[in-house]
């Protein structure tokens, strides 16, 4: 299972616009191990997608070195194709045509025979919920189906590694919710996916791996929780049944070995540990043990954000608006 | 074999969406049809005038016509792989290990059955008026109107695959069809041309095939136009075609 399915060594790839040249991936380091969802987490511009095509053998690199599923990408392109899907920004779904045409021919470009490509399009077509529109016109599918679509696509041919550029931007929640939910289910098949993305909770819902990008860099890596535990601890906030006993209570709590720190805020008290969902039971039977009745308990844990924060010195949420290379 | 599997693919992919929506292609026929009906008539008074004699003057303005027919059926299908760029349907092939030949000959061939289907109709629809090839010259003509296709096809869909902007693809398509139009004798012998205009004549291929399909319509066949022809027309062939693939090589598309 850790096979690494994509590596990339030193990855470079320079355009030169208007304003000069724009390092859209500026030395890149990768390694995506064999049946991880991998989470490739930056703000719009960040060069997300120019590492994606020349994964994807769409672009060559400037310099450095890329292995996909064990080929290289710039000498063997022809070896990497037959291995890995992709699903681009724009989709991919050829709209006068109908879903089930679009899924045969595409199996058929992979070199399947045809009745071996009209089974596993039946198969797809089950396994994605298109089966009430599958031979409809694409032209006529809301933006949710035909998102389904274009997954089924890139799926078509069992690829080793599947590669997704913002598969659910534009799709409402509910049709993001229902894509997360195909994206695990592909997963629990063994398919390593490598996962671009610019939402938050998205990178932190579906991977088991993130690496944050930020002007062409690798800014951060590690999985969701190591990134977060790295930047802030999380704060657990506990409403006393009777204030007078704050004092006694912050003393107590001082003394436990996960508590980091205890301050008192308007009507609670704020306590900082490195990782709450382990310590607040701790801190349950603690206060247990003291008869303290409390009233009110919430955890808030760290986010990517607060990663992303502190790493770039931006909020992801507010670098949305920004242009770049992608 | 997988190449000509692909190309096989491709052309029956961009055919079904023909068959889908036959009107689009009754609508290449109405533009020589009202040529045929509109301006025709025209000609017949000048017969006598330098490049209009020789039998029926429909024998002279037909060839040219076709060739336009050849000329466009090509010329516009930018608009349509800019669509398809725009959607990632080229981007999606490209991740394939299909052949960046296949990708346009693919395309290109759907063309080219078009153009045939319509060559095919608008000759027996202008039998009746008096239009009467020579059997042979004509079956010689036909390639030549095949590479005029292949040739502007190839370079439509390149440009819009490079371009990827109806805004900055329109003003290229626009900027050639009406020189090209008017520089190849097919309305107008290039006879009557001064000799700077007929200079400028010599660098349009749609003025070689015109000329050689007009002597090939009368049956000349060794006629030293029609070597011209396919002279000029067979390595702009083969040049468009390796651009194109190239350009569905390369292209950040």
């Amino acid at each position: 299972m850790s096979d690494v399915v994509v590596s990339t060594v030193d990855l470079k790839k320079y355009f030169s616009a208007r304003s000069g040249v724009v390092k859209a991936v500026d030395g890149v380091n990768l390694s995506v191990s064999e049946g991880q969802v991998f989470g490739f987490l930056g703000p719009n511009g960040a060069g997300k997608t120019t590492t994606l095509r020349i994964l994807t053998t769409l672009i060559p690199a400037d310099s450095g070195q890329a292995i996909v599923a064990g080929c290289d990408v710039l000498r063997d392109p022809d070896a990497v194709r037959c291995r890995i899907g992709y699903v681009s920004q724009a989709g991919g779904s050829d709209r006068p045509a109908t879903g089930r045409e679009n899924l045969v021919l595409q199996g058929r470009l992979y070199g399947m025979a045809r009745p071996n490509a009209e089974e596993r399009a039946a198969e797809l077509i089950d396994l994605l919920d298109l089966t009430d529109f599958a031979d409809r016109i694409v032209y006529t599918y809301s933006g949710g189906q035909r998102r389904r679509l274009d997954v089924a696509l890139g799926i078509m041919h069992q690829p080793r590694v599947l590669f997704l550029d913002e598969p659910t931007t534009g799709l409402d929640p509910q049709n993001r919710a229902n894509l997360w939910e195909q994206i695990a289910k592909l997963k629990s098949n063994g398919t390593t996916i490598f996962l671009t993305t610019h939402y938050l909770e998205e990178a932190d819902t579906l991977s088991d791996y993130v690496a944050i990008m930020d002007y062409g860099r690798i800014v951060a890596e590690g999985t969701p929780e190591q990134l977060k535990r790295q930047v802030s601890c999380d704060t657990i906030r506990i409403t006393l049944g009777n204030p007078g006993q704050a004092a006694a209570v912050m003393q107590m709590l001082e003394g436990q070995p996960v508590v980091k720190a205890v301050a008192q805020e308007s009507d609670c008290l704020r306590i900082s540990v490195d990782n709450g969902e382990a310590a607040l039971p701790e801190i349950m039977r603690a206060l247990d043990a003291q008869d303290t009745a409390i009233t009110g308990i919430s955890l808030s844990t760290a986010t990517l954000d607060d990663v992303f924060l502190e790493k770039t010195g931006r909020s992801l949420r507010d670098t949305g608006a920004q242009g770049g290379a992608q | 074999m997988k190449l000509l599997t692909d190309i096989r693919l491709l052309f029956w992919r961009k055919m079904k969406e023909t068959l889908r929506n036959p009107i689009y292609m009754l609508n290449s026929l109405l533009t020589p049809i009202i040529y045929l009906a509109l301006f025709a008539p025209l000609l017949r008074k000048l017969v006598g005038v330098p490049g209009l004699n020789g039998g029926d003057i429909l024998n002279v303005f037909i060839p040219g016509l076709l060739v336009i027919i050849a000329f466009f059926g090509g010329l516009f299908v930018g608009y349509n792989m800019i669509d398809e760029v725009r959607n990632g349907v080229v981007e999606r092939f490209r991740v394939t290990p299909t052949s960046r030949f296949a990708l346009l000959a693919g395309r290109v061939l759907r063309d080219m059955v078009n153009m045939l289907v319509i060559v095919t109709v608008f000759v027996v629809v202008s039998l009746p008026f008096g239009f009467r090839p020579n059997v042979l010259g004509f079956l010689v003509f036909v390639p030549l109107l095949c590479m005029m296709l292949i040739t502007t096809s190839s370079a439509g869909n390149a440009l819009g695959l490079l371009l990827r902007d109806e805004d900055r693809l329109s003003p290229i398509v626009q900027g050639i069809n009406l020189p090209i139009l008017l520089l190849s004798g097919m309305l107008l012998p290039m006879e009557l041309a001064p000799q700077w205009l007929q200079v400028l004549a010599h660098f349009n291929p749609a003025y070689y095939a015109v000329e050689a399909g007009r002597v090939l319509v009368a049956g000349h066949i060794t006629d030293i136009k029609v070597a011209e022809a396919y002279a000029f027309m067979l390595p702009l062939t083969v040049l468009t075609v390796w651009w194109a693939t190239r350009a569905f090589r390369k292209a950040i598309a």
